[in-house]
């Protein structure tokens, strides 16, 4: 469980000096759906990629917390371990501490299958999660350990992490079979030669896998049919009902919200989120578009 | 023009002691002679050029300082099954002249250029492998560790018709020597009629090695030249693997992958003649360059008048992974028939930065992350290599190279 909280973010690209979010204030819970919405340019994919930690743009002012909860972790936390600032973090280890972001435009990677990307992203998270809470004594211990660890042939091939292959066969098996994805998949190149549709597919199944607190999904729905829409729905569900992950959706559409309930609509417009409400504001703005949320905000500056 | 400067510490009395020890006919010393004594008149192998700048400058090799033929020293496996002649240059000397009179220097001229006339004039160790006619065998291993300053190595295949040959050759330097040494390699292939033929290299010689290698196949008709040419190790590579499709229905299929690191030099040409019809080649070559290294690439597809119904296929990738490497890529095509499908693309590139975003917002770290994109940038061409035990090697060097 874990809360994230976007406060007053101001964030430019790094290379034009343009400035993209003018102070952004924003929260989501584990457990909790929200939608995004707002007119193209408006600034949402920039406010999912700050999160995430996309090295191409700056943050000017601002921060972007991630507090946890230590019924989670299975034994209490230290003060210090439970709220971090994801600023000071690299992707990686934001990654680990549970956010993930769901791309609009997936990479594609050609060679590297999806199996094996998706065992060692596992993997690689559980081992930095270690890294990033244990103390300082324990980590220099640690570090002896892996010396040994690593000296000693015997000990099998040290790449091969927590989670061995049979082991993530199985979880992956489980979770494509959640999400009505052929199994021929996990042996395919990580989304080369995919379809749109594929593609989107695939960063839902990598959040089952990873199980992130909080998923940042970017444009999910967008050059979806509705068989794979309704597919990609029931992972975003299965997301929060089961494993408790708390959903920011951006999105241009009403129509996924019909199959992905949102608790909380925001509406982002020049940088900001200028309006925020219930299930009912995303109908409204499907009915009427954004120019009324833009007059009432003039009128209230 | 500093070419001459080896004629003046190689006498004419050490090719003959070499030839003597091999126990050679006139023929082969005769050649030998002509080699040397054309040393003077012979011009570099051609190197690519951009404005400005030479990118190989096999001029500024020191050759007093490696070339010492009489001294040379290797450890040699020559292996292969029953039905296959695998044979160390003088014993070919010894039980197959009529073959070898008929074949030395029928796919290389051996005054061709500069360095494969030294290394005619030079060679002290080779192989020959001769494939009678309908015989099908793999496993024909070659494995040349140098240990002296400098080794020149001469390699024969001859398939008869309807014969298949899996030939692996690998190069390494073991017994460290000071300072630097010149490994050279010709190998020349006469694919008989409807044969077919796979020739795997591996180069792994040690960073203080100057490295030239000169491959070349002729197949006839319906026969098969296959390649694989991998480089990692050496100082500097100046390396092409050639084939002329002088028969009807002949294919070619030549892979490459190089990967270097520090300051290492590949130079590395891939080229294909089609000189008659129905001919088919397939160029395929993947390059990683790390810190100082740099890389040359040259592929020449040529499509003869003759040359109807020609299918030719040529692609090359360099990725760069650090900011101080240097690439450059040539892919030519020259079309004289108009009846041929051709395509010929380089690339030299970096890593993608929204590549390494993905992964390591996937909690990849980003030395794994890093990692796992160069081993996927040599999967297509790894996934071309039919020889298991190659695919694997060079999968594991790379993943060597990484650590």
């Amino acid at each position: 469980m874990a809360t994230l909280q976007l406060n007053n973010l101001h964030a430019e690209v790094v290379e034009a000096d343009e400035k993209i979010l003018d102070g952004v204030d924003l929260t989501v819970e584990s457990g909790e759906i929200h939608a995004l919405m707002g007119p193209n340019g408006s600034g949402k994919s920039t406010t999912a990629k700050v999160i995430a930690g996309h090295p191409a743009y700056e943050v000017t002012e601002g921060e972007v917390l991630l507090e946890l909860d230590d019924e989670e972790w299975g034994e209490e936390l230290p003060e210090e371990k439970l709220t971090w600032n994801l600023l000071d973090l690299e992707p990686n280890e934001r990654a680990a501490l549970g956010v993930f972001l769901g791309f609009q435009y997936p990479a594609e990677i050609e060679g590297v299958t999806m199996v094996n990307f998706l065992r060692q992203a596992l993997n690689a998270k559980l081992e930095e999660r270690e890294e990033l809470f244990e103390d300082e004594a324990d980590a220099a211990e640690d570090e002896d350990d892996d010396a040994g660890y690593e000296t000693s042939p015997m000990e099998g091939p040290a790449d091969e992490g927590e989670v061995d292959v049979a082991e993530f066969q199985q979880i992956l098996s489980e979770k494509m079979e959640l999400l009505d994805i052929d199994e021929e998949f996990a042996q395919r190149y990580l989304n080369a030669g995919f379809s749109g549709g594929e593609k989107k597919q695939n960063e839902v199944l990598q959040a089952a896998i990873l199980e992130p607190s909080i998923a940042v999904l970017d444009e999910i729905d967008s050059g979806l049919d509705i068989d794979r829409l309704q597919d990609v729905s029931d992972g975003i569900n299965a997301l929060r009902d089961e494993q408790g992950t708390g959903i920011l959706q951006i999105t241009h559409y009403q129509r996924i919200l019909d199959y992905v309930e949102p608790d909380h609509v925001h509406v982002m417009l020049d940088g900001q989120i200028a309006k925020s409400g219930g299930p009912e504001l995303a109908e409204k703005l499907e009915d009427e578009g954004y120019d009324w949320v833009r007059d009432e905000a003039y009128e209230a500056a | 023009m500093t070419a001459a400067q080896v004629h003046e510490t190689i006498s004419e009395e050490t090719v003959r002691q070499i030839s003597d020890e091999l126990d050679e006919p006139d023929w082969l010393l005769e050649t030998r002679l002509d080699a040397l004594a054309a040393l003077d008149d012979l011009e570099m192998p051609d190197v690519i050029r951009t404005p400005g700048r030479d990118w190989t400058n096999l001029h500024a090799l020191d050759f007093e300082e490696f070339v010492d033929p009489l001294n040379a020293a290797e450890d040699k496996d020559q292996i292969g099954p029953d039905e296959v002649e695998v044979l160390p240059f003088a014993e070919a000397v010894a039980e197959r002249e009529d073959l070898l009179r008929e074949q030395f220097g029928s796919v290389i001229d051996p005054e061709e250029n500069y360095l494969v006339a030294l290394s005619t004039a030079l060679f002290s160790t080779g192989t020959v492998v001769y494939v009678p006619e309908n015989v099908d065998a793999e496993d024909v291993t070659i494995r040349t560790t140098q240990n002296s300053r400098s080794l020149f190595n001469y390699t024969l295949v001859v398939t008869e018709q309807s014969s298949s040959v899996t030939i692996l050759e690998r190069q390494d330097t073991g017994e460290s020597v000071d300072g630097e040494r010149y490994y050279s390699g010709v190998v020349e292939i006469a694919a008989g009629e409807n044969s077919h033929v796979q020739y795997g290299s591996l180069q792994d010689l040690d960073e203080e090695t100057y490295n030239y290698a000169l491959k070349r196949g002729d197949a006839a008709d319906y026969a098969t030249v296959n390649w694989v040419d991998g480089n990692l190790g050496s100082r500097l590579t100046k390396s092409s693997v050639e084939t002329n499709l002088d028969g009807e229905g002949s294919e070619t299929k030549t892979v490459g992958a190089f990967f270097g690191h520090d300051d290492q030099h590949f130079d590395i040409a891939a080229r294909v003649w089609h000189n008659t019809a129905h001919t088919t080649a397939d160029l395929v070559t993947r390059g990683v360059l790390d810190d100082e290294a740099r890389s040359v690439y040259e592929g020449v597809q040529d499509v003869g008048r003759e040359a109807w119904d020609t299918n030719s296929y040529q692609r090359e990738n360099t990725l760069m992974l650090s900011d101080e490497s240097e690439a450059d890529a040539s892919p030519k095509l020259i079309i004289n028939n108009h009846d041929t499908e051709a395509s010929h693309s380089a690339t030299v590139g970096q890593i993608d930065e929204e590549d390494m975003f993905y992964m390591t917002s996937r909690a990849l770290g980003d030395e794994t992350a890093r990692n796992m994109l160069v081993e996927g940038f040599f999967v297509p061409v790894l996934e071309e290599i039919e020889v298991e035990e190659l695919r694997d090697d060079l999968a594991a060097r790379v993943r060597e190279r990484l650590q």
